[in-house]
């Protein structure tokens, strides 16, 4: 009971008015912005042909309509908690009318796919790399890991992509420019290895950075805990060193790690922009940087959302298990 | 040495996964069809909204799809100008007092489920539209409901729209240039309940071709050849089957265009930047644009670029002889040439030098302007036209090694403005402008001239215009501020008025040289200032102009046949005394490198055989497609 009103109580409470907050402000910020959404439906719609000024004034009304943008601030605004609760987040004011929600589903599934299993790659790959770099900084393999990824993590992310895709794609062209799998959708191996044929590029050009940043982060940490006493009173003991490194050394350095990798999963719900763009994959990224460009609020507010939620509900389940993972936190 | 062996296992397995994949692709497309049976088309844009095709609410794009799929009475062909009847049979025959227009439809093409297109269908179309403000595409609701008292059919293949008032120019709303009213399958559409939700998927269609399968993600579409191509208008104007099938795909930026290309995985593009496309030729040696050689580019698209003044910002643009003097600092030989690699036509009119508007305005004014003449002060007159432009930048091109596959005024547009700093000098020095001790202009109230121009880095031929622009005007002793703004941002910047020079493209004619449609929402009576949305009256005036003589000469057009040669004078005296004013600097016409391999087809419209235009995302793009046949 101690624990529920001393610990779990209070961040239950700090979860929901972060979140109170943080979609106020997603509501907010969007009309604070000098780009007005029906004025760039308009602009699209008026590009390419001539309307009379008498359609063009009818349109333009039609489209407040439409979009439900009549009314003052705080009505709009009071709708929108209404819509939210009911889980309607509207339509998309640069797709009408598909809707917000319908968008974000079809989109969500491939960052989902990509950043997920690129991050827990990269965080696997990276601790482990990292640990025995750490354990074994003397071993001629522990120096050429570090002399590499030390010197790629500096490299931007983006002329890392731009290299990999001008590589993969035009000098040896073995992967596909744009997409995320070929054909219909549906459970046949035609299907399915297109689409690890299509998301393998992408994949790779977020999976060598991450896996430099953890491999730095985890051989720092396993280089600590390498001088440790239970290390030494192990190693006096003669326990194999792989039981030492696996069960114990990368253990020990994993508690900060794990923090790290919700958050990093947590934020998978912002999509991954640049990613995207370059290699023309589909995903939230791509879709949030349109709705900026449009001003598409409602999009911009369902993907806010969506990471706001994402973020701040990791953050309360670490917070939660925290005591289940660390002692000190439970006996507190 | 089990785990050893499983851990060696996984490894292999890791790399053996993503190769081989890769391996089993047959190709990096994303369908499966031979590829001598499939023409690839660059998609402008990633479509956002997917498996909804009903094109008559808001939300559905449209381009390069109603080329494949969807029809209207008239295209209008911007490198002809010749009017094409779609599914009408004639073109539009009004009354005497232009309060009725009749039109033919054609008794030879039918929807792709077999049933014959009639004149139940283009009523049907019609009133459905003025019934259903659901229906917001395009504006055609609206304008329907202000256009038309009624609609009737007056035999199987005919119909007689009665108008709520006189008016000449009615069927532009049938008339593609971009897209005109589409023809609803009356069978398919009077059986739906709600048409606001409905997506018309899979669609009954008037065109060549069906949508079959298309991306989630809006990446692809794949078009299908109907078996009766034949019935369609396009198949009935070509005589030409076409493709079986047809993919267009969105791999974005120029650099990913010219990849595919060069790995035989795209058969036209719309558009790269110069050194794309130079590129492209370099890796794919079957590819080429409108011209074989140089200048390579498509350039009859009907549009101008230029620069134009916010005539409410700062109020020295509101001075003519301010505009006349930033004109007079241009060299436009060297903006054509260095900057823009002498690819596009130079015109100083706000109409594009097409073979069918120069026929009509530049070639007529041609004497006006070499004659007309500006006060540079103190009782000097210059004349300030030079008509030796097009031949100084053919010598350009000689110098570089190229062939000039034409006159230079049939390749290189018309003459330009003299480029005069002295001129200019005199023009500013005549309104109070001083300069300072190294050489900078000052403003009549002694404070430094700041220039600011706008120009979004999107549009790259208006970029380097403006790159140009603001070099020259440097030289010339004016502090150049050059903006390269987010699209979104430039665009409600021009709402709002908050420019003081800009770069936006228009055209003052249609490809058939009409120009009121264009150019009306420049009358006064749509006004408004500096600080309001400018379309808030719903005309187009971005400049705050508001000058009682435009609105006189757009009455006077309003008032006659827009195919007549009094239209057609009209809207001469109309670019005169918009060039006198110097409203715009218009400096070049569009230009496009619409590049298409022969790898595997051909036929595509050229120079050399200038049957349509190659402007295929258009609606009038039918034609092109439909023109392909296999290469040998």
């Amino acid at each position: 009971m101690t624990l529920f009103k001393e610990y779990i109580f209070p961040r239950l409470i700090q979860w929901v008015i972060v979140i109170f907050i943080g979609v106020s402000l997603t509501f907010l910020i969007p009309r604070m912005s000098p780009i007005n959404p029906i004025d760039q439906a308009m602009g699209r719609l008026t590009a390419f042909q001539t309307l009379s000024p008498e359609a063009t004034l009818a349109l333009r009304q039609s489209l407040m309509d439409l979009y439900g943008l009549d009314g003052s601030l705080f009505s709009q605004y009071v709708n929108f908690w209404g819509r939210v609760l009911r889980g309607d987040l509207g339509p998309s004011f640069s797709a009408f009318p598909t809707t917000v929600t319908e968008m974000i589903g079809s989109a969500i599934w491939w960052t989902i796919g990509l950043l997920g299993l690129s991050t827990v790659i990269a965080w696997t790959l990276g601790l482990v790399l990292g640990a025995l770099a750490g354990y074994f900084p003397d071993r001629w393999w522990s120096k050429v890991l570090e002399n590499t990824l030390v010197s790629i993590y500096p490299i931007p992310y983006y002329i890392v992509a731009f290299i990999l895709l001008m590589l993969f794609t035009y000098y040896l062209p073995i992967f596909p420019l744009v997409g995320g799998s070929r054909g219909a959708p549906g459970f046949s191996w035609s299907y399915l290895s297109s689409l690890v044929y299509y998301g393998f590029l992408p994949a790779l050009s977020l999976v060598i950075g991450a896996t430099a940043f953890r491999f730095i982060m985890s051989k720092a940490l396993a280089g600590t805990e390498r001088t440790s006493d239970y290390v030494r009173f192990a190693e006096i003991a003669a326990l194999p060193k792989r039981k030492i490194v696996f069960r114990y050394v990368i253990r020990n350095t994993m508690l900060p790690q794990v923090t790290d990798l919700a958050l990093s999963l947590a934020a998978i719900f912002e999509g991954a922009l640049i990613t995207e763009v370059v290699f023309g994959y589909p995903g939230l990224g791509y879709l949030l940087l349109n709705a900026i460009n449009a001003s598409d609020y409602n999009m911009i507010m369902g993907i806010t959302l969506l990471s706001i939620v994402g973020i701040a509900t990791a953050s309360l389940l670490i917070d939660l298990c925290y005591p289940l993972i660390d002692p000190r936190v439970r006996y507190r | 040495m089990f785990s050893r062996l499983v851990s060696a296992g996984l490894l292999a397995a890791a790399f053996s996964l993503p190769i081989g994949s890769a391996m089993a692709q047959p190709s990096g497309l994303p369908v499966d069809v031979p590829r001598e049976q499939l023409f690839v088309s660059d998609q402008i844009l990633r479509y956002n909204v997917v498996g909804n095709y009903n094109f008559w609410v808001q939300g559905p794009q449209n381009p390069t799809r109603h080329a494949m799929f969807l029809e209207t009475l008239w295209v209008r062909d911007q490198e002809t100008g010749e009017l094409i009847n779609d599914v009408a049979s004639s073109p539009p025959q009004y009354n005497d007092d232009y309060t009725q227009m009749s039109v033919d439809l054609r008794d030879d093409i039918y929807w792709s489920d077999g049933v014959q297109f009639t004149a139940d269908d283009l009523v049907y179309t019609v009133q459905t539209l003025m019934d259903s403000p659901e229906l917001g595409a395009n504006g055609w609701h609206t304008q329907l409901n202000q256009f038309v008292e009624s609609v009737e059919k007056t035999g199987d293949h005919s119909v007689t729209f009665t108008l709520s008032e006189p008016n000449a120019r009615f069927h532009s709303m049938f008339e593609a240039r971009w897209n005109g009213v589409y023809m609803m399958p009356k069978h398919v559409f009077e059986t739906v309940e709600d048409l606001a939700t409905f997506t018309n998927n899979p669609p009954v269609v008037l065109g060549s071709y069906i949508p079959v399968q298309a991306d989630p993600n809006g990446f692809w579409e794949l078009y299908q050849r109907r078996e009766d191509w034949e019935r369609s208008p396009a198949g009935v104007q070509t005589g030409n089957a076409g493709p079986e099938n047809i993919l267009s795909i969105f791999y974005g930026d120029s650099t990913r265009k010219a990849i595919a290309m060069s790995r035989g995985e795209l058969d036209v593009y719309f558009d790269a930047d110069f050194e794309a496309f130079q590129t492209t030729l370099d890796t794919t040696s079957t590819a080429r644009s409108w011209y074989q050689e140089f200048p390579w580019a498509y350039p009859n698209e009907v549009s101008s670029r230029q620069f134009v003044f916010n005539m409410e910002g700062d109020p020295i643009y509101a001075n003519k002889d301010v505009r006349w003097a930033l004109a007079l600092a241009l060299d436009i030989v060297e903006l054509q040439t260095e900057y823009i690699g002498g690819v596009v036509k130079v015109t100083p009119l706000p109409v594009p030098p097409t073979t069918e508007l120069m026929r009509l305005y530049h070639d007529p004014l041609e004497e006006w302007l070499v004659n007309l003449e500006i006060d540079l002060g103190e009782g000097e007159m210059y004349k300030p036209y030079d008509p030796t432009v097009p031949d100084r930048i053919a010598e350009w091109a000689a110098g570089q090694g190229y062939e000039v596959p034409g006159t230079p005024r049939e390749v290189f547009g018309t003459g330009w403005w003299k480029f005069d700093p002295e001129a200019a000098e005199a023009l500013l020095l005549k309104n109070g402008f001083t300069r300072d001790g190294s050489g900078q202009w000052l403003k009549p109230d002694g404070q430094p001239w700041v220039l600011s121009l706008q120009s979004p880095p999107d549009e790259n031929d208006a970029f380097r215009m403006s790159n140009a622009a603001a070099d020259m005007w440097s030289d010339f002793g004016i502090q150049v501020d050059l903006q390269g703004p987010e699209r979104a941002v430039w665009d409600q910047n021009h709402i709002e008025g908050q420019f003081q020079v800009s770069t936006p493209w228009y055209s003052f004619a249609l490809a058939s040289g009409d120009a009121w449609p264009e150019i009306r929402g420049w009358h006064p009576e749509f006004y408004v200032p500096v600080g309001e949305d400018y379309r808030s009256k719903g005309g187009g005036n971005f400049q705050r102009i508001n000058d009682p003589r435009i609105g006189e000469m757009l009455d006077a057009m309003q008032a006659v046949e827009p195919g007549s040669e009094e239209n057609f004078e009209l809207v001469r005296e109309y670019l005169k005394y918009w060039t006198e004013e110097m409203y715009f600097i218009t400096t070049i016409s569009f230009k496009k490198f619409v590049t298409w391999d022969e790898r595997y087809w051909t036929g595509f419209p050229t120079a050399e055989s200038p049957d349509y235009m190659p402007l295929y995302w258009f609606q009038g793009g039918k034609y092109a497609f439909q023109s392909l046949r296999p290469a040998e």
